[in-house]
């Protein structure tokens, strides 16, 4: 099924009464820093059927806030003011008191799927537990009902599937359990904590609908939390921006967008990459970082980071004040900003201002891939694996990358870009056709010295910073590793490594740090800079952004286009922001199920996709603009990648193709039986795509 | 917690020079895990009452005229008095210097063979979690086997034909007691296996021994130390067994474990034969798992690994 | 389901094979039974011993591998574990004294695990009460005190309450009373002699299923799921007992079979103490008497009672994991 129904409206503010209202909550946790003051007094009112969204960035204590009002923190937690759901206060009642209310009047959906529901029991014994704690009902009553959630939320089979583990699930439609769960006694307000974080872009459009739905049938307010403003413009009727554990501007999702008002709204929403820019609009990072929550300075904790702040803001922090025309804003200049005088971003937007990096001219082929393939045993048994199937990962995926240029893989987890990834770097004979890098066949690399000088050719740059970098080693230590590992001496390691501080633009001083005293962003320049050392001629990146938090985010990726340009590095990176790869990329692959369905020049997929899943990628991907977001026509699919397991004899996209669907007899005979050959879009020869249908 | 907990790291320290910035790491590191064991008020009781031991077990003999193999045919069987502080047995040997050289025996047995097994497990453990794949299952086969077998049927054989020679039975402990050691550090390494850091030393080029030598051992650390604590007082246990079954140290030889025995048939009529022995056993092995909770709450306070569980 | 558990059987069948075979090889290269002779006057010559030997398959002058083979056919077609340097058939030996020891290790395991459990999940749930604080620290004394002593304080208190309380049903020696008649009689006299000893095994090896247990459940009180059962409605004592306890239990059963071989350790020195005619200290009678056939019997005892401690904790697992059912 296609749906292009657009989202609806915000829902305009009535008079009605608040089903749930906040008053100068307050969340405290002992630490080994002192005490960290995660929330400092978040008032707010939630109206039925409305939609609060608490937008903001790890550590701003949107979290801790859902915690605090479903009344789940750890003990040790401190919880001061009110919490008020249809008029009773839940701060201050005890365990047994507030489980009455749980469940009951308040749902919650949670960030990660995977682990919020028990492994030891079935589906359906899960959602019939839930029903019969609050109502009396019989077992077999009980797991009708649970049925019929299961079928609400969109599980296929309900019936059959209530009997399966959480295990058989995959983890969209265990986000949809979990929704299940949250609305099976119709609360009358629901808390969603991150709940796609987790899932892919596709999936994540599909939750968002099921929790919508879910919505509308049980007329529930809710309070989503999310870090994506593209969600925020969505589905939000009001937004909430919090940062150092405070609201610093709480408006309509219209008045928001339209005139961001706290400073930190305003260059949040200018340090976000969206698909949806016609031409390359430069990013301009915020600079610094987040601040901790222990022992917070007096002022504005935006203040330090601020383009726009006074003294005064450094004195004493502003309280949340009432904006003509617009909402509330923390911020001492928010009128001056409301009224268009001051713009909010101040000079930093033209200091940071790099030039979008051009398509650079075509360099030497530094990478070739042919015919690649990679499969995986799909084994039974503990102690004699038997072999049962064979997981098809990577499928015949051939590009060219030249020195100088980015090519994007993208696709949802499971479309073996990853896997790519590592085969290539590998460097080792693949198990089906041929990776060349810098015009060598790695097959035919045996010697351990010719190895390693295509070793150093070749780099990664991982997701995680703090993952990739050893916490046991200081940061002079991380960047001599793979000076070593190719045999430097000491003098020049200790050179190479002062250069490779300056080039990525940190201090000296760090080198002697650990990675556990370095904020994010200082971390995945190491790792950069790591990649760097051995002055490889392609740099791998796997997800170089996801693992940053959004004002960072835009730092990293002027670095990254500079580095390019500077070095003439070629760039393979993977990511499943597209929003991110629309920014680096030169030319994009569209993978899925271990296939590229599409590829071409990044501005020829973004403006004329041909293939059907390349469509309904990108029109999954919400958009930071309210007015564009819920007008423009969505494509959403239906299901979720198949297991690469078992690989259609056709199309691989042919389950949940939507022209498949609007196609003829003969069309459809093709499209299952005939795997579609690559074609070159008319004039574009550089673009092609797989599809019978387009 | 969810991931808004505030795990921001404050430690962000103003430009210095080079070299301050890395003593004040490195100490500030140090500096902080004896704060966090400090607090550990039960560890703290560990480590003096070990000292006291080693003192006890290095210079307790320089107290007494009387060596452990001395008979002093005028007092057999006597309770403790002014001359015999710990009374004296059948055959007239001075309690007290046995209760030395036996603690001495037993903590030299006891240390040496934690250390031995820890190196063991260690490169077994993260070998085979490292290499993976067949070299992986076997060695897991082999340590399953091991630890299904009664090994202390196994231990009783060998020891029974070669003991005599303390230094023999050091060998033998650490062969069949590296096992469940190895499992924990096995079961540890796999999750280390995977780490970033780990594949991105691979993708430069690193060798497999630097890895495991630089990367997996050292993020390790905490749970071997851990262990190595631990793995006294399972020593020191499972030789008093070995030596009250006759099958550990022998006559004229003396450890704790061959004083439990000889005392343990006189306990009603001559309790003091049984008593030192039995309180430094229990001084040693408890001082020592209090260190070793100490320690785990002070290194790795998220750790649950390494946690007590079948070391008898 | 069945099948699974089968399955388990299975692989323990055989990894009592192959153990009791290697023990048979290393019985044979470490108990020398001519020693036993060398002491005996007047003195025999070398051949003289080997042919007083021969008959019982332990002549050093055959080669090793046939002796092996002779003693695994007998065993595999007879049941027949051979005979002793002295010719004592191991069967007749074995047959009564495996009764006793099974009974005391079977039974000490079982109640080792209830109640090591049972004080897990207790003290997990209160963390840092006084009743975690204080079963914790008696744990951790009763870890560290040495299976001898701990059997020897046993017997003190024994003794104590016999004569102080009046106490006559508390024996701390033998595994039954002489002169008792008739089944009834005979079964109370020996579940009272395995009064003490059972005791004394249950202390040493409960401590290590309270330790693990607790910090197994501490460790799942904090998953993701736990919260998710209190959002939709339980109490925090509700969600524990209903989510969190059950999938804390999994590895728990697990590992019930690695702590046997350690429960049949402590046998042996119980039974030495307490003068029971049991597999422990039949074992070390083996050992000293060079037993090879003897020594190599009981190691395969021991192995089975492993395999059936596994093979319970492989059914328990099946009730607790319903996972396990469905694949």
């Amino acid at each position: 099924m296609t749906l292009t129904i657009p989202l609806p409206a915000p829902v305009p503010p009535t008079d009605a009464v608040p089903v749930l209202s906040v008053r100068d909550l307050r969340i405290s946790f002992p630490s080994e820093a002192g005490t960290v003051a995660a929330v400092r007094g978040v008032s707010f009112d939630l109206l039925p059927g409305r939609t609060l969204c608490i937008v903001g960035e790890s550590g701003s204590g949107k979290s801790a806030t859902a915690m605090g009002i479903m009344g789940l923190l750890p003990p040790t937690a401190d919880l001061r003011g009110k919490v008020l759901l249809g008029g009773q206060d839940l701060i201050g009642l005890d365990d047994r008191a507030l489980s009455k209310i749980r469940g009951n009047s308040i749902g919650m959906v949670f960030q990660d799927p995977l682990s919020a529901l028990t492994p030891i029991f079935s589906v359906g014994r899960l959602l019939s537990d839930a029903l019969r704690v609050h109502q009396d009902l019989t077992k077999r009553a009980a797991w009708e009902q649970a049925v019929q959630l299961l079928d609400l939320v969109g599980i296929p089979d309900p019936r059959g599937r209530a009997a399966a583990f959480p295990h058989e699930f995959s983890g969209g439609m265990r986000q949809r359990v979990v929704i299940a769960m949250a609305i099976a006694n119709r609360p009358s307000v629901l808390v969603a904590d991150e709940p796609t974080t987790a899932l892919d872009v596709t999936v994540q459009a599909q939750i968002l609908d099921v929790l919508r739905l879910a919505q509308q049938e049980t007329g529930a307010g809710l309070v989503l939390i999310t870090h994506d403003l593209g969600v925020v413009a969505g589905h939000a009727d009001d937004v909430a921006v919090m940062y150092a554990g405070r609201f610093v501007e709480h408006a309509g999702v219209e008045e928001l967008f339209r005139r961001p008002t706290m400073p930190y709204t305003a260059r949040l929403l200018a340090a976000v990459p969206t698909v949806d820019s016609g031409a390359r609009r430069p990013l301009v990072p915020i600079g610094g970082e987040p601040p901790a929550l222990a022992g917070l300075p007096d002022g504005c904790p935006f203040a330090p980071r601020c383009a726009v702040a006074l003294d005064a803001c450094r004195s004493d922090e502003p309280e949340l004040r009432h904006v003509t025309g617009h909402g509330h804003v923390a911020c001492l200049r928010a009128a001056e900003i409301a009224d268009g005088s001051l713009d909010p971003t101040g000079d930093a937007a033209c200091v940071g201002r790099p030039t979008p990096s051009r398509r650079a001219e075509a360099g030497e082929v530094v990478l070739r891939v042919e015919d690649l393939v990679k499969t995986f045993p799909v084994t039974k048994g503990a102690l004699l694996k038997r072999r049962i199937g064979t997981l098809h990962a990577v499928n015949r995926v051939g590009f060219e990358l030249r020195a100088g240029e980015t090519l994007g893989l993208v696709g949802e987890s499971g479309s073996g870009k990853t896997t790519t990834l590592l085969e290539i770097l590998r460097l080792r004979r693949p198990e089906g056709g041929r990776i060349e890098i810098s015009g060598t066949d790695v097959a035919t690399v045996a010697s351990g010295a010719r190895a390693r000088e295509l070793r150093q050719d070749v780099q990664i740059v991982m997701q995680d910073p703090l993952g990739a970098l050893d916490p046991r080693m200081p940061v002079f230590h991380l960047l001599a590793e793979p000076l070593r590992a190719i045999g430097r001496d000491r003098e020049s390691i200790r050179a190479r490594v002062h250069e490779l501080l300056t080039l990525v633009g940190l201090d000296d001083s760090v080198a002697d740090r650990f990675p556990a005293a370095l904020s994010g962003g200082q971390r995945q320049r190491i790792g950069i800079a790591r990649a760097l050392a051995t002055e490889p001629k392609l740099l791998a990146l796997d997800e170089p952004l996801s693992a940053l938090d959004v004002s960072v985010q835009a730092g990293v990726i002027n670095l990254l286009a500079r580095l390019k340009r500077e070095l003439g590095l070629a760039y393979l990176v993977v990511a499943h922001d597209l929003a991110v790869i629309r920014y680096i990329s030169d030319r994009i692959a569209v993978m899925y199920l271990g296939h590229i369905v599409e590829t071409g020049d990044t501005e020829a997929i973004f403006s004329d996709p041909k293939h059907p899943y390349t469509r309904a990628l990108l029109s999954a991907i919400p958009i930071p603009d309210p007015e564009r977001e819920r007008t423009r026509e969505r494509v959403v699919l239906e299901g979720e990648q198949p297991n690469a397991a078992r690989m259609p004899a056709g199309c691989v996209f042919v389950d949940r193709c939507p022209l498949y669907r609007l196609a003829d007899e003969e069309l459809r005979h093709r499209c299952r039986t005939e795997p579609p050959v690559p074609t070159s879009v008319a004039g574009h020869p550089g673009h092609r795509y797989a599809c019978h249908g387009v | 917690m969810t991931t808004d907990a505030p795990a921001r790291p404050t430690a962000e320290q103003t430009p210095e020079a080079a070299a301050t910035a890395r003593k004040y790491s490195n100490l500030g590191l140090g500096r902080l895990y004896l704060r966090r064991f400090q607090r550990n008020r039960l560890g703290v009781v560990g480590v003096v009452i070990f000292v006291l031991l080693v003192l006890f077990a290095a210079f307790g003999g320089r107290f007494t005229s009387y060596a452990y193999t001395d008979a002093d045919f005028t007092a057999l069987t006597q309770p403790p008095s002014s001359l015999h502080w710990f009374g004296t047995n059948q055959g007239g040997n001075d309690i007290y210097a046995c209760a030395v050289h036996g603690l001495q025996r037993s903590l030299v047995i006891a240390v040496s063979v934690s250390a031995l097994t820890i190196v063991l497990a260690a490169i077994i453990g993260t070998g085979a979690a490292y290499f993976g794949g067949r070299v992986e299952r076997v060695t897991l086969a082999v340590i399953h086997f091991l630890l299904i077998v009664p090994s202390f049927l196994i231990l009783a054989l060998v020891s029974h034909r070669l003991a005599g020679d303390w230094r023999v039975l050091i060998i033998v402990l650490t062969v069949f007691g590296w096992m469940s050691t190895a499992r924990v550090i096995w079961s540890v390494s796999t999750s280390l296996r995977e780490r970033d850091y780990v594949k991105a030393a691979e993708f430069m080029g690193v060798g497999p021994l630097r890895i495991i030598f630089r990367h997996i051992i050292p993020n390790l650390g905490s749970l071997l130390i851990v262990n190595l604590t631990l793995g006294v007082v399972a020593t020191v246990l499972s030789e008093t067994a070995l030596s009250f079954l006759g099958f550990g140290v022998q006559t004229p030889d003396v450890s704790l474990g061959t004083m439990l025995a000889d005392g343990a048939s006189t306990v009603t009529s001559a309790p003091w034969l049984f008593a030192f022995p039995a309180g430094l056993v229990v001084l040693l092995t408890v001082s020592m798992t209090f260190i070793g909770d100490g320690l785990r709450d002070a290194l790795d306070p998220t750790s649950v690994t390494g946690s007590a569980g079948g070391r008898r | 389901m069945v099948r699974y558990v089968t399955r388990k059987a299975l692989g323990w069948l055989s990894m009592i094979v192959v153990a009791t075979n290697a023990t048979y090889f290393l019985a044979s290269w470490f108990l020398d039974p001519r020693s036993n002779f060398k002491e005996l006057r007047p003195v025999r010559s070398e051949a003289q011993i080997d042919r007083a030997l021969a008959p019982y398959n332990l002549d050093p002058g055959v080669p090793l591998v046939h002796r092996w083979w002779d003693w695994l056919t007998s065993v595999a077609l007879r049941f027949d574990w051979g005979k002793s340097p002295t010719g004592v058939s191991v069967n007749g030996e074995v047959g009564y004294r495996a009764l006793v020891s099974a009974e005391l290790v079977v039974i000490a395991t079982v109640l080792s695990v209830v109640l090591g459990v049972a004080l897990g999940v207790y003290t997990a749930a209160r963390q840092y009460g006084w009743a975690d604080r204080v079963s914790q620290a008696v744990s951790i004394v009763v870890f560290n005190i040495p299976a001898s002593v701990a059997a020897l304080a046993v017997v003190f208190v024994a003794i104590w309450l016999n004569q102080h309380a009046g106490l006559h049903f508390l024996y701390v020696a033998g595994e039954n009373s002489p002169g008792v008649e008739g089944l009834l009689p005979t079964i109370g006299d020996r579940l009272l002699h395995l009064i003490l000893p059972t005791l004394t095994l249950t202390l040493m090896g409960y401590v290590g299923y309270h330790l693990t247990q607790r910090s197994l459940l501490l460790d799942t009180l904090h998953a993701d799921f736990v919260r998710t059962a209190q959002a939709t409605g339980l109490t925090r004592s509700q969600a524990i007992r209903r989510h969190a306890l059950r999938a804390a239990l999994i590895p728990t059963a697990a590992s019930v079979a690695f702590s046997v071989p350690a429960v049949f350790t402590g046998a042996v020195i119980t039974e030495t103490i307490f003068g029971w005619n049991g597999m422990g200290r039949y074992f070390i009678q083996t050992i000293s008497k060079n037993d090879v056939h003897g020594a190599v019997a009981t190691a395969a005892f021991a192995a089975a009672l492993t395999a059936i401690g596994a093979i319970l904790a492989d059914i328990a697992t099946v009730f607790l994991d319903p996972r396990v059912r469905v694949s």
